[in-house]
């Protein structure tokens, strides 16, 4: 397989490699906004995973991934928007946005 | 093999290298700037993968959503909370050595299914003009996700404004 044609399942194992680099930058990161670096990440891996079987896999209805891709992309960015502000706010309340200090609901 | 799938398979390996090598130096960087900064580099990279799958318009959209917009913003969230590096001490060893764990066992039992499951692929990959198709779909097919879509945005949008302004 070394140097076998790139086909679906390169583009699927770098997208599982950089889903899960991402998963353990979100669990381990005790900053809130290097959590939401992290989480873009993770939706950048699955934005590839959706366009390469847009391309390779064979289904009546051609570019639902490109257009699945594009949905998450508009999500990615209102849920990047919110949070930050969420960030902000905190931040401007606490003087901090590491998640351990966060601790307001916790019994 | 063709000439043109050694250059193909060049640069896929190089782009992946360097996207996991950032990718791995970002969720490590001590210091939250430097993450953001790789982060533009592993967003450039999915950018040139989309490219490279025939996704012109959504390379683009890539291009300007992500490392246009979102980057900025990180960027200028990381400006606003100010003396916030992530210290080693921030969170414990044990978190971090369970988050690379689950972090592995999912990545080991996503790349069996993905590299064992038989794919129903196409007889040649797709290789069209997309831009014009994405708007039909979007403006057929998929006419009340695209107006939702919006909808979030706006109300994405207002609500950041909302809850990031002063009192």
């Amino acid at each position: 397989m070394a140097l076998a044609p790139v086909g679906l399942q390169h583009f699927l194992v770098l997208a599982v490699i950089l889903f899960c680099i991402g998963m353990y930058g979100a669990l381990s990161r005790s900053n809130a906004v290097g959590i939401l670096l992290s989480i873009e990440l993770m939706l950048n891996a699955v934005n590839i995973m959706m366009v390469s079987f847009a391309r390779y896999i064979d289904t009546p209805q051609e570019l639902a991934g490109q257009v699945f891709a594009i949905f998450i992309m508009t999500v990615a960015a209102a849920e990047a928007a919110v949070g930050l502000a969420i960030v902000i706010s905190v931040y401007r309340l606490r003087h901090t946005i590491q998640v351990e200090d966060i601790d307001l609901l916790k019994g | 093999m063709a000439a043109t799938d050694v250059i193909v398979s060049i640069v896929f390996y190089a782009i992946a290298a360097l996207m996991v090598v950032a990718g791995i130096s970002m969720v490590v960087a001590q210091h939250m700037i430097r993450s953001a900064l790789l982060l533009i580099v592993v967003l450039s990279g999915v950018a040139i993968l989309y490219m490279m799958l025939s996704a012109d318009f959504l390379a683009v959209a890539q291009l300007l959503v992500y490392v246009g917009a979102i980057a900025v913003l990180m960027l200028f969230a990381i400006m606003l909370t100010p003396a916030q590096v992530d210290l080693s001490g921030g969170s414990s060893e044990a978190q971090k050595i369970s988050a690379a764990l689950t972090a592995l066992v999912v990545g080991v039992i996503a790349i069996s299914v993905v590299t064992t499951h038989p794919w129903n692929l196409r007889a040649s990959p797709l290789n069209v003009e997309t831009t014009e198709r994405i708007g039909m779909l979007l403006l057929n097919t998929y006419v009340l996700p695209f107006w939702i879509a919006s909808i979030l945005l706006t109300v994405g949008l207002i609500g950041a404004i909302v809850i990031a302004r002063e009192e």
